[in-house]
């Protein structure tokens, strides 16, 4: 069992497939799944309230920036991934926020939550 | 003169003036006052006992006033004090003395006389007085004084500076030279009177020279020669000798006089004057300048050889040329011309430059000359020559046509260019600028001729091109820079610049710079776009490989029939595949819900009616549709493995419908087998029901009724601008 078992993990994701994807990946990790959420009010509400250890945010939703999103995030002290499809991190992008690049690899993933809850 | 026979005299002491004449002498007194000169007789006191006739007529007194007469008062101030010194001194040697110098006469006229004053004595040889006699020498003196005179002058005139005196014997041995002479030829006088003229003659002159010398003591005719001297240092020496023979009154030579001036420094500057006369003549040839000079009697004259040459005619041989022969050779097109300012010069004088083309006489070939012509006056008589000079300009004729059609070019260039063209000086001033750069700029010529660069861009912009200037003013060379101006409407403008300095042709300094700008503010734009499209371009392919990962993961994690499998992942990637070339074709806007749903069930037609479309034109945006695209797929799929459309007479009906902000959707399967709940939900079932939900944010619910699949979607229209 991984080290991520049983952390309960927010998707921020507005691509369907993607989200999908990416939450089979974190179950077969042994964590449990809040969202996905596909848009930036749905997002930001679970960020606000959902009993998360951790996030995967996209950082672009629909054409929006997900920024108030990780803002809530810090908020509550809930650490987070960034995941893009851009090659690089996009412009005001936060220092010491691991990027998670498209398409995903299940070990990155383990391992950028790891790093982020450590 | 001393008169020593008359030595008696009477001893008495006489009162002067009424003593009586001694009787005895009565014979000698006849022979003194006959006498022409004066004379005297003195006693030991100094009192004349006698005098004569010339001796009263000299002082103008009579017999007892010259008796008495103080004879120091008549001597001439000059010689006074010295004839009386002498005067006493004489009469204390008891000897006969001689006394000279000027006395006035009682006329009042001054005469040289001269005394001579004899002791007397008596019988016992007693000292009793003196006898004197005076004789006039005015004339002698006079003479003498004269010759005195000439003397010095020609002593003065002998030894003065400018010229030398020699004086040979017949033989050329010198027996007189004055300093100037010792000057002039290098030796001391002590030296030459050792010497002969032959001896100091230079020997390449001596032959003529001693030609002339025996000719002039032969024939006595003077002559004059330019000859050199080798003087005592070696050096040599031009002189010129004015050459007469001495002779004596009887006619007979007995000498050679010559008068000899320096001419050393004449020659040299003659020479000098010659070399430079020849080097004019000589750079004129060289220069390919022709002369000409012309004689309006006869419209002829002299030619220099290159003229003829110039104008490719054969040389005459004594240089004439005619005015006619020069017109003929004209361009028809330029004589006319040529000939009014030739004439207008002959006429009234005036100097005349032209430049026009000929043909040369022998080889036809056309040649630029420029000619100068202009008029000498030859003083009162009006014998006027024309002088002119010609040289071809062809070279400089066919450069300056050169630089014409460069100029107009660059003109061209400068007028027509679509880049901007600007000169500044080295203050930044705008120099000059091209019509695009005002048009680019929206200003006048002279709204920016004369300003700073600086006035047209921001501080931050102007401190950049003065770091280009400063740099290339120490490195030189090209500089290359964008640099952002602003228009007169305030707009930004992106210029790329490339400047170089500008500098004197003639001596290199630096001038300015000037610089060629074209305008990269679309480019620029363009590139951002650019940027812009790759970086979107690069996170649609992301994400589309995320998708296809998804897509994947989910078509082989639970399935056993690798076949299946792979036949369903086709299928998947080909409806992802459809949907991405409708987008590509309307370029990622949004596309027709109609069309993006045909499409997607058009791969699993099977026939005419199997599908019925029904509903408004609503626009999606590309990720909508994408996933639409995805969730009909699965619909279809679906419906051709299990239901209405595994068999033939089945049909399927998408009917939507927006009720004011709502969209209603309903995929219905008619005629189709009995349906039953499936075991377990795969990839469709979640792709529909999540997916699909979660990408309208409504609702999206499968319902298996026995009669056929219906599946229901209720969602807000969905944004067409996302």
């Amino acid at each position: 069992m991984s080290r991520l078992a049983g952390i309960r993990v927010l998707i921020v994701e507005d691509e369907p497939v993607v989200a999908m994807c990416l939450e089979d990946m974190l179950m077969a990790l042994g964590c449990s799944v809040i969202g996905p959420a596909g848009r930036l009010a749905e997002g930001l509400a679970l960020a606000r309230d959902a009993q998360a250890d951790a996030a995967v945010l996209d950082i672009n939703l629909a054409g929006e920036r997900s920024d108030t999103i990780a803002a809530a995030l810090r908020a509550r002290g809930i650490p987070f991934v960034f995941a893009s499809g851009y090659g690089n991190a996009p412009a005001g992008f936060e220092e010491g926020v691991p990027l998670l690049g498209k398409p995903y690899r299940e070990a990155d993933l383990a391992a950028a939550l790891e790093r982020v809850l450590a | 003169m001393a008169s020593s026979e008359y030595s008696e005299e009477p001893a008495a002491d006489p009162l002067p003036g009424d003593e009586p004449r001694p009787s005895g002498e009565d014979e000698f007194r006849l022979i003194a006052d006959s006498a022409p000169v004066p004379i005297w007789v003195t006693r030991l006191d100094r009192t004349r006992s006698f005098v004569n006739r010339a001796y009263l007529d000299f002082l103008g007194v009579d017999y007892p006033a010259a008796l008495v007469f103080d004879w120091r008062t008549i001597i001439h101030p000059d010689d006074r004090d010295r004839i009386v010194a002498e005067s006493i001194a004489g009469e204390a040697g008891l000897q006969t003395f001689t006394l000279e110098g000027r006395y006035r006469r009682g006329d009042g006229s001054w005469r040289w006389l001269r005394s001579v004053s004899q002791p007397r004595r008596d019988a016992r040889g007693r000292h009793i007085g003196f006898i004197g006699v005076a004789h006039d020498v005015t004339e002698a003196k006079e003479a003498e004084l004269a010759l005195r005179e000439r003397e010095a002058q020609l002593s003065a005139f002998v030894n003065q500076a400018t010229a030398g005196f020699a004086q040979t014997d017949l033989s050329g041995r010198f027996t007189l030279v004055n300093d100037r002479f010792c000057a002039i030829s290098g030796w001391t006088r002590a030296e030459l009177l050792n010497r002969t003229m032959q001896s100091i003659t230079h020997p390449d002159d001596l032959g003529r020279n001693q030609k002339l010398f025996d000719r002039a003591i032969r024939e006595r005719v003077p002559f004059v020669l330019e000859k050199r001297y080798v003087r005592s240092d070696g050096e040599i020496v031009w002189v010129n000798n004015s050459v007469a023979v001495l002779r004596r009154e009887t006619g007979e030579p007995y000498g050679v006089l010559a008068v000899t001036i320096d001419v050393t420094d004449r020659r040299a500057n003659e020479m000098a004057l010659r070399k430079s006369e020849e080097s004019i003549r000589l750079a004129v040839e060289c220069a390919g300048m022709a002369t000409w000079e012309l004689d309006l009697a006869s419209m002829s004259g002299v030619w220099s050889a290159n003229r003829f040459d110039l104008l490719g005619l054969e040389r005459h041989p004594a240089g004439e040329g005619s005015v006619d022969d020069w017109l003929a050779r004209v361009h028809p097109d330029d004589r006319e011309a040529v000939r009014a300012a030739a004439f207008g010069c002959f006429d009234d004088s005036s100097p005349f430059t032209i430049e026009y083309r000929i043909h040369r006489a022998d080889t036809g070939e056309e040649r630029w000359l420029q000619s100068h012509g202009s008029c000498i006056e030859q003083g009162e008589e009006r014998a006027r020559r024309f002088v002119g000079v010609s040289f071809d300009v062809t070279t400089r004729k066919r450069a300056e046509q050169e630089l014409r059609a460069s100029e107009a070019r660059f003109r061209t260039i400068f007028e027509q260019a679509n880049d901007y063209l600007i000169t500044c000086d080295l203050d930044h001033r705008i120099t000059s600028v091209n019509p695009a750069l005002l048009a680019a700029l929206g200003y006048a010529e002279d709204q920016l001729v004369g300003r700073s660069i600086g006035d047209f861009m921001d501080a931050d912009q102007f401190a950049q091109s003065r770091e280009m200037l400063r740099r290339k003013l120490i490195e030189g060379g090209t500089t290359r820079h964008t640099i952002r101006v602003r228009s007169s409407d305030g707009r930004e403008l992106v210029w790329e610049v490339n400047s170089q300095l500008t500098s004197d042709e003639e001596d290199g300094t630096v001038t300015g710079l000037h610089a060629i700008a074209r305008d990269v503010t679309e480019a620029k734009r363009f590139e951002a776009h650019q940027r812009l499209l790759i970086d979107e371009l690069n996170h649609r392919v992301k994400n589309t490989l995320a998708i296809v990962q998804g897509i994947a993961q989910q078509t082989f994690r639970n399935e056993e029939d690798m076949a299946a499998a792979r036949a369903a992942f086709e299928g998947r990637l080909a409806a992802l595949s459809e949907a991405h070339n409708l987008l590509t074709r309307e370029h990622w806007s949004p596309v027709s819900m109609a069309r993006i749903i045909s499409d997607a069930v058009a791969p699993h037609g099977g026939g005419e009616g199997r599908f019925l479309l029904d509903g408004p034109d609503l626009a999606l945006a590309p990720k909508t549709a994408i996933s639409l695209a995805l969730a009909v797929h699965e619909l279809a799929t679906n419906a051709v493995k299990h239901g209405a459309l595994s068999v033939a007479e089945g049909a399927v009906t998408i009917r939507w419908s927006r009720d004011a902000d709502r969209l209603l959707l309903e995929w219905t399967e008619r005629g189709g087998p009995p349906v039953r709940h499936p075991e377990r939900r795969g990839f469709g079932t979640r792709m529909i029901e999540r997916g699909l939900a979660a990408e309208l944010s409504g609702s999206v619910t499968i319902h298996f009724d026995p009669e056929g699949l219906r599946c229901t979607v209720e969602a807000p229209i969905p944004s067409a601008a996302a």
